[in-house]
Protein backbone atom coordinates (compact mmCIF):
# COMPACT_ATOMS: atom_id res chain seq x y z
CA UNK A 1 0.00 0.00 0.00
CA UNK A 2 2.93 2.46 0.82
CA UNK A 3 4.77 1.58 -2.20
CA UNK A 4 1.74 2.36 -4.71
CA UNK A 5 0.99 5.82 -2.46
CA UNK A 6 4.46 6.34 -2.97
CA UNK A 7 4.48 6.13 -6.98
CA UNK A 8 1.33 8.11 -6.93
CA UNK A 9 3.51 10.73 -5.96
CA UNK A 10 6.40 10.82 -8.46
CA UNK A 11 6.58 13.52 -11.08
CA UNK A 12 4.35 12.27 -14.30
CA UNK A 13 7.10 12.26 -17.76
CA UNK A 14 4.98 10.45 -20.79
CA UNK A 15 6.64 6.99 -21.76
CA UNK A 16 7.31 8.10 -25.01
CA UNK A 17 8.63 11.73 -25.70
CA UNK A 18 7.56 13.73 -29.13
CA UNK A 19 11.18 14.46 -31.16
CA UNK A 20 9.03 16.09 -33.93
CA UNK A 21 6.76 18.93 -33.24
CA UNK A 22 4.02 20.88 -35.49
CA UNK A 23 4.83 24.19 -33.50
CA UNK A 24 8.24 25.04 -33.35
CA UNK A 25 9.88 28.57 -31.82
CA UNK A 26 10.73 31.08 -34.68
CA UNK A 27 14.32 30.60 -34.59
CA UNK A 28 13.98 26.45 -35.56
CA UNK A 29 15.07 26.69 -39.32
CA UNK A 30 14.01 24.39 -41.62
CA UNK A 31 15.64 21.68 -42.65
CA UNK A 32 17.86 21.30 -46.16
CA UNK A 33 16.69 17.40 -47.43
CA UNK A 34 18.62 18.19 -51.03
CA UNK A 35 22.33 16.73 -51.49
CA UNK A 36 23.61 19.11 -53.77
CA UNK A 37 23.41 22.12 -51.02
CA UNK A 38 26.13 20.20 -48.86
CA UNK A 39 28.58 19.21 -51.76
CA UNK A 40 28.85 22.67 -53.19
CA UNK A 41 32.69 24.18 -51.80
CA UNK A 42 32.62 27.31 -50.35
CA UNK A 43 33.90 29.00 -53.07
CA UNK A 44 30.75 28.52 -55.44
CA UNK A 45 28.51 29.67 -52.68
CA UNK A 46 26.95 33.73 -52.38
CA UNK A 47 27.21 35.90 -49.42
CA UNK A 48 24.11 35.42 -48.44
CA UNK A 49 24.40 31.70 -48.68
CA UNK A 50 27.70 31.46 -46.56
CA UNK A 51 26.12 33.33 -43.90
CA UNK A 52 22.58 30.95 -43.99
CA UNK A 53 25.72 28.13 -43.32
CA UNK A 54 26.82 29.67 -40.60
CA UNK A 55 23.70 30.19 -39.14
CA UNK A 56 22.70 26.43 -38.82
CA UNK A 57 25.65 25.84 -36.76
CA UNK A 58 24.32 28.04 -33.75
CA UNK A 59 20.41 27.75 -34.35
CA UNK A 60 18.79 24.61 -34.09
CA UNK A 61 16.88 23.10 -36.93
CA UNK A 62 12.99 21.37 -37.17
CA UNK A 63 13.38 17.99 -37.57
CA UNK A 64 12.58 17.03 -40.97
CA UNK A 65 8.93 15.33 -41.86
CA UNK A 66 8.69 11.61 -43.10
CA UNK A 67 6.94 13.31 -46.06
CA UNK A 68 10.80 15.47 -47.29
CA UNK A 69 12.82 13.14 -48.96
CA UNK A 70 16.64 13.12 -50.39
CA UNK A 71 16.72 10.39 -52.35
CA UNK A 72 16.83 10.92 -56.76
CA UNK A 73 13.33 8.18 -56.97
CA UNK A 74 11.18 10.69 -54.77
CA UNK A 75 8.56 11.84 -56.71
CA UNK A 76 6.25 14.40 -55.18
CA UNK A 77 3.08 13.32 -56.97
CA UNK A 78 3.83 10.02 -56.41
CA UNK A 79 4.11 10.12 -52.71
CA UNK A 80 0.52 12.72 -52.94
CA UNK A 81 -0.96 9.15 -54.35
CA UNK A 82 0.15 7.08 -52.13
CA UNK A 83 -0.81 9.25 -49.35
CA UNK A 84 -4.33 9.34 -50.99
CA UNK A 85 -4.56 5.81 -51.61
CA UNK A 86 -3.80 5.51 -47.99
CA UNK A 87 -6.30 3.65 -45.27
CA UNK A 88 -5.67 3.59 -42.03
CA UNK A 89 -2.43 4.78 -41.62
CA UNK A 90 -0.99 1.75 -43.46
CA UNK A 91 1.37 3.64 -45.49
CA UNK A 92 3.42 0.49 -45.95
CA UNK A 93 0.72 -1.23 -47.80
CA UNK A 94 0.01 1.71 -50.04
CA UNK A 95 3.55 2.57 -50.92
CA UNK A 96 4.06 -0.96 -51.71
CA UNK A 97 0.37 -1.20 -53.53
CA UNK A 98 1.94 1.64 -55.65
CA UNK A 99 5.40 0.10 -56.32
CA UNK A 100 3.24 -2.88 -57.94
CA UNK A 101 1.28 -0.66 -60.05
CA UNK A 102 4.58 0.83 -61.28
CA UNK A 103 5.97 -2.51 -61.95
CA UNK A 104 2.58 -4.03 -63.58
CA UNK A 105 2.61 -0.73 -65.99
CA UNK A 106 6.06 -1.61 -66.77
CA UNK A 107 5.91 -5.33 -67.74
CA UNK A 108 2.72 -4.65 -69.81
CA UNK A 109 4.42 -1.88 -72.03
CA UNK A 110 7.72 -4.01 -72.40
CA UNK A 111 5.16 -6.60 -73.13
CA UNK A 112 3.88 -4.69 -76.12
CA UNK A 113 7.43 -3.21 -76.87
CA UNK A 114 8.29 -6.57 -77.42
CA UNK A 115 5.25 -7.50 -79.87
CA UNK A 116 5.14 -4.83 -81.86
CA UNK A 117 6.56 -4.70 -85.21
CA UNK A 118 9.66 -2.35 -85.38
CA UNK A 119 7.95 0.64 -86.85
CA UNK A 120 5.66 1.06 -83.95
CA UNK A 121 8.18 0.38 -81.10
CA UNK A 122 9.56 4.07 -80.44
CA UNK A 123 6.18 5.09 -80.04
CA UNK A 124 5.93 2.64 -77.16
CA UNK A 125 6.38 4.82 -73.87
CA UNK A 126 8.02 1.99 -71.52
CA UNK A 127 8.60 4.58 -68.26
CA UNK A 128 6.19 4.10 -65.61
CA UNK A 129 6.71 7.25 -64.25
CA UNK A 130 5.80 9.27 -67.17
CA UNK A 131 2.66 7.14 -68.17
CA UNK A 132 2.11 7.79 -64.53
CA UNK A 133 2.11 11.91 -64.97
CA UNK A 134 0.62 12.10 -68.41
CA UNK A 135 -2.05 9.63 -67.07
CA UNK A 136 -3.15 12.29 -64.05
CA UNK A 137 -2.05 15.02 -66.50
CA UNK A 138 -5.14 13.79 -69.21
CA UNK A 139 -7.33 13.64 -65.93
CA UNK A 140 -7.13 16.97 -64.63
CA UNK A 141 -10.25 18.82 -65.22
CA UNK A 142 -9.65 22.31 -66.56
CA UNK A 143 -12.34 24.02 -65.24
CA UNK A 144 -14.80 23.47 -62.59
CA UNK A 145 -18.43 23.95 -61.10
CA UNK A 146 -19.42 25.88 -57.41
CA UNK A 147 -22.65 25.73 -56.52
CA UNK A 148 -23.86 29.25 -55.91
CA UNK A 149 -27.12 30.24 -54.61
CA UNK A 150 -29.35 33.21 -55.96
CA UNK A 151 -32.72 33.67 -54.38
CA UNK A 152 -34.32 29.97 -53.14
CA UNK A 153 -31.94 27.88 -56.19
CA UNK A 154 -28.83 26.50 -56.80
CA UNK A 155 -26.76 26.98 -59.67
CA UNK A 156 -23.67 25.51 -60.37
CA UNK A 157 -21.36 27.72 -61.82
CA UNK A 158 -18.06 27.65 -63.69
CA UNK A 159 -14.91 28.51 -62.53
CA UNK A 160 -11.22 28.26 -63.02
CA UNK A 161 -9.81 25.69 -60.52
CA UNK A 162 -6.18 26.02 -58.48
CA UNK A 163 -3.13 23.79 -59.65
CA UNK A 164 -3.81 21.92 -56.48
CA UNK A 165 -7.43 21.40 -56.57
CA UNK A 166 -7.12 19.93 -60.33
CA UNK A 167 -4.50 17.57 -58.95
CA UNK A 168 -6.47 16.13 -56.01
CA UNK A 169 -9.86 15.78 -58.17
CA UNK A 170 -7.52 14.07 -60.98
CA UNK A 171 -6.20 11.74 -58.52
CA UNK A 172 -9.59 11.42 -56.32
CA UNK A 173 -11.28 10.20 -59.40
CA UNK A 174 -9.09 7.54 -59.66
CA UNK A 175 -9.00 5.96 -57.02
CA UNK A 176 -12.28 5.91 -56.47
CA UNK A 177 -12.81 4.99 -60.10
CA UNK A 178 -10.68 1.68 -59.00
CA UNK A 179 -12.23 1.14 -55.49
CA UNK A 180 -15.91 0.90 -56.48
CA UNK A 181 -16.13 0.24 -60.14
CA UNK A 182 -14.06 -2.57 -60.34
CA UNK A 183 -14.33 -6.39 -60.14
CA UNK A 184 -14.87 -7.28 -56.15
CA UNK A 185 -11.22 -10.13 -56.64
CA UNK A 186 -8.89 -8.04 -58.65
CA UNK A 187 -6.11 -6.29 -56.81
CA UNK A 188 -5.79 -2.58 -56.44
CA UNK A 189 -2.43 -2.48 -58.55
CA UNK A 190 -3.83 -4.36 -61.36
CA UNK A 191 -6.99 -1.72 -61.57
CA UNK A 192 -4.67 1.10 -60.87
CA UNK A 193 -2.26 -0.38 -63.60
CA UNK A 194 -5.40 -0.77 -66.25
CA UNK A 195 -6.76 2.71 -65.21
CA UNK A 196 -3.65 4.38 -65.61
CA UNK A 197 -2.76 3.28 -69.03
CA UNK A 198 -6.54 3.80 -70.79
CA UNK A 199 -6.07 7.53 -69.30
CA UNK A 200 -2.17 7.95 -70.51
CA UNK A 201 -4.46 7.05 -73.82
CA UNK A 202 -6.99 9.42 -73.31
CA UNK A 203 -9.85 6.56 -73.09
CA UNK A 204 -11.21 5.22 -70.06
CA UNK A 205 -13.70 5.81 -67.86
CA UNK A 206 -11.59 8.83 -65.37
CA UNK A 207 -11.39 10.83 -68.60
CA UNK A 208 -14.77 10.36 -69.23
CA UNK A 209 -15.70 11.72 -66.10
CA UNK A 210 -13.54 15.00 -66.91
CA UNK A 211 -14.84 15.37 -70.08
CA UNK A 212 -18.76 15.56 -68.77
CA UNK A 213 -17.63 18.05 -66.04
CA UNK A 214 -16.23 19.99 -69.36
CA UNK A 215 -19.84 19.33 -70.99
CA UNK A 216 -21.60 20.75 -67.68
CA UNK A 217 -19.44 23.65 -67.24
CA UNK A 218 -19.98 24.52 -71.02
CA UNK A 219 -23.91 24.12 -70.24
CA UNK A 220 -23.86 26.43 -67.61
CA UNK A 221 -21.92 28.96 -69.26
CA UNK A 222 -24.85 31.35 -69.17
CA UNK A 223 -24.12 31.09 -64.90
CA UNK A 224 -20.54 32.39 -65.02
CA UNK A 225 -21.45 35.99 -64.48
CA UNK A 226 -22.64 34.85 -60.74
CA UNK A 227 -19.30 34.56 -59.45
CA UNK A 228 -18.21 37.30 -57.45
CA UNK A 229 -14.58 36.25 -57.71
CA UNK B 1 -23.05 33.97 -73.64
CA UNK B 2 -26.55 33.23 -75.28
CA UNK B 3 -28.56 36.32 -76.85
CA UNK B 4 -25.60 38.99 -76.63
CA UNK B 5 -24.30 40.69 -79.59
CA UNK B 6 -21.10 42.10 -79.30
CA UNK B 7 -21.38 45.26 -81.30
CA UNK B 8 -24.94 46.15 -79.88
CA UNK B 9 -22.86 45.91 -76.57
CA UNK B 10 -20.08 48.32 -77.85
CA UNK B 11 -22.51 50.96 -78.64
CA UNK B 12 -24.32 50.18 -75.60
CA UNK B 13 -21.12 50.78 -73.12
CA UNK B 14 -20.74 54.81 -75.43
CA UNK B 15 -23.93 55.53 -74.92
CA UNK B 16 -23.78 54.65 -71.02
CA UNK B 17 -20.53 56.90 -70.74
CA UNK B 18 -22.52 60.09 -72.03
CA UNK B 19 -25.16 59.48 -69.54
CA UNK B 20 -22.37 59.17 -66.78
CA UNK B 21 -20.55 62.21 -68.01
CA UNK B 22 -24.02 64.09 -67.95
CA UNK B 23 -25.12 63.10 -64.28
CA UNK B 24 -21.54 63.88 -63.24
CA UNK B 25 -21.36 67.85 -64.73
CA UNK B 26 -22.64 70.58 -63.18
CA UNK B 27 -23.03 71.84 -66.49
CA UNK B 28 -26.18 70.62 -67.28
CA UNK B 29 -28.28 71.46 -63.74
CA UNK B 30 -27.31 69.92 -60.81
CA UNK B 31 -24.96 67.12 -60.19
CA UNK B 32 -26.71 63.79 -59.85
CA UNK B 33 -24.27 61.60 -59.02
CA UNK B 34 -21.64 62.95 -56.12
CA UNK B 35 -19.62 59.55 -55.63
CA UNK B 36 -16.81 59.95 -52.58
CA UNK B 37 -14.92 56.86 -54.27
CA UNK B 38 -14.30 55.84 -57.92
CA UNK B 39 -16.49 54.59 -59.68
CA UNK B 40 -16.13 50.96 -60.73
CA UNK B 41 -18.29 47.21 -60.23
CA UNK B 42 -18.20 46.08 -56.80
CA UNK B 43 -17.61 42.21 -57.64
CA UNK B 44 -16.63 41.00 -60.81
CA UNK B 45 -16.11 37.45 -62.16
CA UNK B 46 -12.58 37.14 -63.66
CA UNK B 47 -11.37 35.61 -66.43
CA UNK B 48 -15.01 35.33 -68.26
CA UNK B 49 -14.21 36.39 -72.05
CA UNK B 50 -11.17 33.65 -71.48
CA UNK B 51 -13.88 31.03 -70.24
CA UNK B 52 -16.15 32.03 -73.29
CA UNK B 53 -13.34 31.43 -75.83
CA UNK B 54 -12.54 28.54 -74.30
CA UNK B 55 -15.93 27.06 -74.46
CA UNK B 56 -16.48 28.49 -77.69
CA UNK B 57 -13.48 26.64 -78.92
CA UNK B 58 -14.96 23.03 -77.12
CA UNK B 59 -17.66 23.17 -78.84
CA UNK B 60 -16.21 22.87 -82.26
CA UNK B 61 -13.53 20.62 -81.65
CA UNK B 62 -15.71 18.32 -79.58
CA UNK B 63 -14.24 19.22 -76.01
CA UNK B 64 -10.74 18.10 -77.01
CA UNK B 65 -7.74 19.75 -74.60
CA UNK B 66 -5.05 18.95 -77.26
CA UNK B 67 -7.00 20.79 -80.03
CA UNK B 68 -7.74 24.01 -77.80
CA UNK B 69 -4.36 23.58 -75.64
CA UNK B 70 -3.64 27.77 -76.73
CA UNK B 71 -6.93 28.54 -75.22
CA UNK B 72 -6.61 26.33 -71.99
CA UNK B 73 -3.18 27.95 -71.41
CA UNK B 74 -4.85 31.37 -71.80
CA UNK B 75 -7.41 30.65 -69.72
CA UNK B 76 -4.79 29.34 -66.56
CA UNK B 77 -2.46 32.71 -67.03
CA UNK B 78 -6.20 34.28 -66.61
CA UNK B 79 -6.66 32.92 -63.19
CA UNK B 80 -3.42 32.73 -62.38
CA UNK B 81 -3.19 36.51 -62.46
CA UNK B 82 -6.42 36.85 -61.04
CA UNK B 83 -5.52 34.47 -57.76
CA UNK B 84 -2.14 36.39 -57.10
CA UNK B 85 -4.53 39.73 -57.23
CA UNK B 86 -6.68 38.66 -54.94
CA UNK B 87 -3.90 37.28 -52.64
CA UNK B 88 -2.48 40.75 -52.64
CA UNK B 89 -5.23 42.49 -52.16
CA UNK B 90 -5.97 40.30 -48.52
CA UNK B 91 -3.20 42.08 -47.53
CA UNK B 92 -3.64 45.33 -47.81
CA UNK B 93 -5.06 47.39 -44.57
CA UNK B 94 -8.56 49.60 -45.51
CA UNK B 95 -10.64 47.27 -47.91
CA UNK B 96 -13.09 48.05 -50.48
CA UNK B 97 -15.80 49.93 -48.47
CA UNK B 98 -13.01 52.11 -46.33
CA UNK B 99 -12.99 50.53 -43.32
CA UNK B 100 -10.39 47.80 -41.86
CA UNK B 101 -12.11 43.91 -42.18
CA UNK B 102 -13.26 43.35 -38.46
CA UNK B 103 -10.45 40.48 -38.29
CA UNK B 104 -7.81 42.97 -38.95
CA UNK B 105 -9.17 45.25 -36.36
CA UNK B 106 -8.85 42.98 -33.58
CA UNK B 107 -5.31 41.80 -34.81
CA UNK B 108 -4.29 45.65 -34.70
CA UNK B 109 -6.22 46.16 -31.30
CA UNK B 110 -4.51 43.25 -29.96
CA UNK B 111 -1.61 44.05 -30.17
CA UNK B 112 -1.99 47.83 -28.92
CA UNK B 113 -4.51 47.01 -25.87
CA UNK B 114 -6.20 49.55 -23.76
CA UNK B 115 -4.35 50.06 -20.50
CA UNK B 116 -6.43 49.53 -17.54
CA UNK B 117 -3.92 49.40 -14.68
CA UNK B 118 -0.67 52.06 -14.55
CA UNK B 119 2.75 49.72 -14.67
Amino acid sequence: MAAFTATLLKPWTPRVLQIRWSRYNPYYLEPEPRKEVYSTPETELTPEQLKERELKSVRPIKAAPPVVHSSVFSDPMISKFINMMMKGGNKILARNIMLQTLENIKRKQVEKYHKAPDAEKAGIECNPYVIFHQALANCKPVIGLVTIQRGSRHYQVPTPLTDNRQRFVAMKWMIAECRENKHRRTLMDEKLAQELLAAFANKGPVVKKKFELHKMAEANRAFAHYRWW
Amino acid sequence: MPGRDPAAMASQGVALQQKLGRMLSKSVGKPVLKPNKPLALKDEATCITEMSLLMACWKENDFSDAACSSEVRAFFKCAEKAEAARKAEKGTTVGQKGILHPKQANSLLRRYPNQYKEI
